[in-house]
């Protein structure tokens, strides 16, 4: 059992890293680490250098070494989201994570939110809807003590009753005010009329909420987090050896594995509801939304429709819903596209806000600009801009320690190896406008897409 | 190594670099002027082969003259459209061609445009941006550069205020807070006034306003201060400055309120109430100590969830489900000093109000412990050090003191000034702005009449 007394500054850090058993810092400089030496792999990048290694403790890492700015940023992901709260008990996995930073150990919450403090570090963990994670950011000449507080929360997360009842107060607001909300109204409008029976649909519910105790959340956080299919990614400024005994001792009292129902995958079908679904709420401008199947990242239609879609709606002015619905018509301050491959969910979709009265001249729009694709496709011109945007933009997405941080979780997720920095743009620059052209007569058929408005619209026929 | 040297947080900012590439000099920023009056501002970071070009320009909302309300904001779109030798919409064009991801922003106090692109870029952002300083293009033409981007600004206005109760409320206080001042008005302008806006109103923003001595470049990324001292010659030195640089900004004090008030706002989007109380605070700019000492009495009073209100509040008297306090310190002149909070179901605002204010009479009457206070000021100080990992996140900081007239030193000592702030000055910052003697405005956030 972790003990923790905190003080500050490094005499904390000293202490902590005793206790639990790793070398204190010194050590690592004048003598042997007491650990044996790690085998890293250093997988060396145009975009960025990964260390890759696997901890005494078995835990497997990928680390950036930054050592310019004196911090340290480490994440933790796990495969189970809220996809995986049990029937009746949604909003289980919310409870779990918010209780991560509110008490451990010997602290209550208000001690585990000061000790936060006085190490100037963050620790929260998050509970999306297929994946939970955690990530800590810390100042590196604090990182043994705040890697110690993570390591009490991973350890014993004490679910206080307090913090779980203000946990419960909090989602109750929450119930209230998603019931005006144009995002969350557009989302459930299109969970019920797409895919009502799949887990993906389901909500936090007043009666779910109320099933929900401190000792549920407890079991549920050994389900969420465990070692089997934990991945780990840290950036800042740390080496791999001083990093490993850090990590393991975070995670050293999780459960070796855990019972994860796996999700089958949302089939949306090829031809939607002609007529929009309208949610009503009372506001000038409606929120209209569109969505229709796409492909995942192993369909050879992937990279064409990427960047297919920077010309369709991604590319901010570039792209031709902009020029069309905001530059020639005013119609709106912004809208916008993107695919999403995940191979559980799909989709193509997109949308934007416009007054009232334009909503059906906003959804014709849309619908004009996807038969346009259709009927005359995109121009050599078109596709070379895209070509040169996606590729010549992609080192802005590197420039800092969270933008990497979020980058390497991302591949490691999606399974896409440590090399895809450096596979990336040469995959983009293969597409060609034959393929470009393919992915538009298959996927951006007006018939494919479901739209759904929420406002007070006027000229639509609703569903 | 660092860890030896290491003995507070404080000193991690500057030994961290020199420990660990103890051959490159530390990334200080540095600044120079052109001989048109153009600042120019380098700020160094060599992770990435990447920048961030930035032109400030010394105007905002706060310029406009009566009846103009928004013409910042939208001239800044405007900027986008068209120049003498860039045909319509193609400047984003070339920008997104080069890689770049590029956008602006207009504030009461200034206005920004950015590109962020590859460091070979960074030559052709200049000689865009130095294009459209001088050959700008606005017509009369109802599909032209100006009369169109008013619906979009329109369109804009929905989304962010009319769309939303709570923005709405906010614009009602603030201009009941400003009376009179120039930032009385939001800055997006108000809805009749936008629509009113002529090309020819357009042109007399540019002419009075856009010039290189009323300008402030602003370069972080993988670069020199010579690199950009070379480019910054070739494409922003040539521009001859008018000579008529904008007269006095129409900055001025902030009068204390006249008067304390009530607004409330009811719509039936609201599904839960909230409660605020705005006080005339301070700004960086017009008291520097107080600012500081108010930024870390608020964090003490107000500041998360280890803060005395929220300790309060929230967790032993369960009256509220949130309670904060903050200040806006980092415009030019006097913003207000906030509370503000979410009552749980049965409480009514009034309630919270007179518990609120209750705990924070009694808050100010014990006075803060000297640990609260040192954990306020660690905590804003080392904001600095994270801050560092944002490469337009350090540019905007840089370019938004310096338009506001601050310098280098003043912008890079507030870490050091942060941390010497006494658990006296900050209880008298906070006891001074919150004083029973001062007027404020209470805001009321409530569902339509019946709905609840």
């Amino acid at each position: 059992m972790l003990k923790l007394r905190l003080f500050s500054g490094a005499a904390a850090a000293l202490l902590i890293t005793a206790c639990v058993g790793t070398p204190a810092p010194q050590a690592s400089l004048d003598a042997a680490p007491a650990t044996p030496a790690l085998a890293v792999d250093v997988y060396d990048g145009d975009f960025v250098d990964i260390q890759q290694f696997t901890t005494p403790g078995g835990v497997s890492v990928w680390l950036v070494t930054e050592p310019s700015i004196p911090i340290v940023s480490v994440q933790m992901a796990w495969r189970g989201g809220s996809v995986a709260d049990p029937d009746g008990l949604e909003g289980l996995g919310q409870a779990v994570v918010y209780g991560m930073n509110e008490g451990a150990g010997d602290l209550d919450s208000l001690a585990f939110q000061t000790a936060m403090e006085e190490l100037n570090m963050s620790f929260g963990c998050s509970n999306g809807t297929e994946w939970t994670s955690c990530s800590a950011t810390m100042l590196s000449e604090n990182a043994p003590a705040s890697m110690a507080l993570v390591a009490s929360a991973l350890t014993a997360p004490r679910y206080d009753e307090g913090p779980f009842q203000r946990f419960l107060r909090e989602q109750e607001v929450g119930l209230k005010t998603r019931e005006t909300s144009a995002g969350y109204l557009a989302w459930r409008a299109q969970s019920q009329a797409l895919y009502p029976d799949h887990p993906f649909a389901r909500e936090v519910t007043p009666e779910s909420l109320a099933a929900l105790t401190p000792e549920l959340a407890r079991s549920h956080m050994r389900a969420l987090m465990r070692k089997d299919g934990l991945l780990v990614t840290a950036v800042g400024n740390i080496t791999p050896e001083d990093l490993a005994p850090l990590i393991d001792t975070a995670v050293a009292a999780l459960p070796e594995t855990s019972e994860i129902p796996a999700v089958a995958p949302v089939t949306l079908p090829d031809m939607a509801a002609a007529d929009p679904v309208i949610v009503p709420l009372p506001q000038p401008q409606s929120l209209v939304r569109f969505i229709g199947p796409a492909m995942d990242r192993a369909n050879p239609d992937y990279f064409p429709a990427y960047v297919l879609n920077y010309t369709f709606g991604g590319g901010g002015f570039e792209s031709r819903l902009v020029k069309t619905l905001r530059v020639d018509k005013g119609l709106t301050y912004g809208v916008s596209s993107s695919i999403d491959p995940n191979p559980s969910f799909t989709v193509w979709s997109g949308g934007g806000q416009t007054k009232n009265e334009s909503a059906g001249d906003f959804i014709t729009g849309i619908r004009d600009e996807m038969q346009k694709f259709i009927d005359g496709g995109v121009t050599e011109a078109e596709l070379s801009d895209a070509k040169a945007y996606l590729i010549g933009s992609y080192p802005l997405g590197f420039d800092s320690n969270a933008k990497i941080a979020s980058n390497i979780m991302s591949v490691r997720q999606d399974d896409l190896g440590v090399d895809y920095f450096d596979r990336r743009n040469a995959l983009i620059e293969a597409v060609t406008l034959e393929d470009v052209n393919r992915a538009a007569a298959t996927y951006l058929a007006p018939g494919r897409y479901s739209f759904f408005v929420v406002g007070e619209p006027q000229g639509l026929t609703a569903e | 190594m660092k860890r030896i040297l290491v003995a507070a947080g404080l000193l991690a900012f500057a030994v961290a670099g020199a420990s660990a590439e103890p051959a490159t000099a530390p990334n200080t920023p540095s600044s120079f002027t052109l001989d048109n009056g153009m600042q120019v501002v380098v700020v160094p970071d060599h992770r990435a082969p990447v920048v961030t070009h930035m032109v400030w320009y010394k105007v905002g909302a706060a310029d406009e003259a009566p009846g103009k309300s928004g013409i910042a904001h939208l001239f800044e779109h405007v900027m986008f459209k068209q120049t003498k030798n860039i045909g319509p919409e193609e400047f984003t064009s070339i920008v997104q061609r080069s890689g770049g991801q590029l956008n602006a922003f207009t504030s009461w106090d200034y206005t920004a445009y950015f590109e962020r692109v590859h460091k070979d870029q960074l030559g052709k952002m200049m000689e865009l941006e130095a294009e459209r300083m001088v050959n700008l293009i606005i017509n009369d033409d109802p599909k032209g550069p100006f009369i169109a981007e008013r619906d979009v600004v329109k369109e804009e206005r929905r989304q962010r205020i009319e769309n939303s109760p709570g923005a709405l409320l906010q614009e009602m206080v603030l201009n009941e807070f400003w009376k009179g001042h120039p930032y009385e008005i939001t800055v997006i302008g108000l809805m009749d006034e936008v629509a009113a806006l002529s090309p020819q109103d357009g042109l007399d923003f540019y002419k009075e306003y856009y010039s290189p001595e009323n300008a402030i470049l602003v370069v972080a990324g993988d670069v020199t201060e010579e690199d950009v001292r070379v480019l910054a010659e070739e494409h922003y030195g040539p521009i001859e400055p008018t000579g008529q640089a904008h007269s006095a900004r129409k900055w001025q004090p902030v009068a204390p309120l006249a008067e304390t008030k009530l607004i409330t706002h009811s719509d039936p989007k609201v599904r839960q109430p909230v409660w605020s109380r705005y006080y005339l605070g301070t700004s960086f700019k017009r008291d520097p100590e107080t600012a500081l000492a108010l930024e870390v009495g608020l964090e003490v009073l107000g500041g998360g969830m280890t803060s005395r209100l929220y300790q309060s509040l929230v967790e032993q008297q369960k009256l509220a489900i949130n309670i904060a306090t903050f200040a806006w310190t980092t415009l030019h002149d006097e913003g207000p000093a906030v509370i503000y909070g979410t009552p749980v179901s049965g409480v009514s605002l009034e309630d919270l109000d007179a518990a609120v204010m209750a705990e924070i009479e009694k808050i100010l009457a014990d006075g803060f412990t000297e640990a609260e206070v040192v954990r306020a000021r660690n905590k804003l100080a080392a904001t600095a050090i994270y801050q560092q990992d944002s490469q337009s996140s350090m540019a905007n900081h840089y370019g938004a003191n310096l338009a506001l007239g601050f310098t280098l030193e003043e912008i890079a000592a507030y870490p050091d000034e942060v941390r010497q702030v006494t658990p006296e000055q900050a209880l008298a910052a906070v006891r001074a702005v919150f004083g029973a003697d001062k007027n404020y405005i209470t805001s009321h956030l409530l569902p339509a009449e019946g709905d609840l």
